[in-house]
């Protein structure tokens, strides 16, 4: 998973490495880049959609066996550790402000 | 295959809806990613792929999600919605709910 182009946005806040697996086509994976720009939050994504078929399923492959979760989108990694699927505001507002 | 716009896969979608006594969801900003997203997987795929799941682009593969989903229907009996929040019930319509992300019923 070393190799993936992830396109990195800059936020006034860093609050660890928040990496965003996301489809290109999904309105709750737009919800969620959405809210982290709106929140100045520093993280990178990626459209998985876009990628070739084989260095998809590879990723895809890689995540499951990673992190244990069946992966659906936006499938959220924090400091390659913490996982979060899917997008509810509420979740995102206790993750990263404590509210 | 002739590709389609956003006028005619809107077109697809209310079609859907009022053959199957739904809804859609109100937000506009949601409903128009949706829309773009399934105008896109038709153009890419040359059908109407769920555009919140990652298809395969091989249609016999992915024909449990091609919209409305096999899913679609259970996920409304439990949620008042489809996995993507395109599909509502009329009673969570009228509920004034907002629909979020839900787990995933198709195994990975």
């Amino acid at each position: 998973m070393d190799n993936i182009k992830f396109i990195a946005e800059s936020g006034n806040k860093n609050l660890g490495e928040i990496k965003v697996y996301a489809l290109s086509t999904c309105a709750f994976c737009k919800k969620a880049l959405k809210y982290l720009r709106e929140n100045s939050i520093t993280f990178m994504y990626i459209y998985v959609d876009d990628m070739e078929p084989e260095e998809k399923q590879t990723l895809k492959d890689k995540l499951r066996d990673r992190y244990k979760r069946d992966v659906g989108f936006p499938f959220m990694v924090i400091n390659e550790d913490q996982v979060v699927v899917g997008f509810k505001e509420d979740e995102y507002k206790t993750l990263f402000t404590g509210e | 295959m002739a590709e389609k716009n956003s006028e005619n896969t809107r077109l697809f979608v209310d079609m859907v809806a009022k053959k199957q006594g739904w809804e859609l969801n109100r937000d506009e900003e949601h409903l128009e990613i949706i829309i773009s997203g399934l105008m896109k997987n038709y153009n890419r795929y040359g059908y109407f792929a769920c555009p919140c799941r990652d298809a395969s682009g091989v249609k016999e593969k992915d024909s449990d999600i091609i919209c409305p989903c096999d899913y679609c229907s259970p996920d409304q009996e439990e949620y008042g919605h489809c996995y993507c929040g395109l599909y509502l019930t009329k009673d969570f319509f009228k509920s004034g709910g907002e629909p979020q992300s839900i787990p995933e019923r198709r195994k990975s």
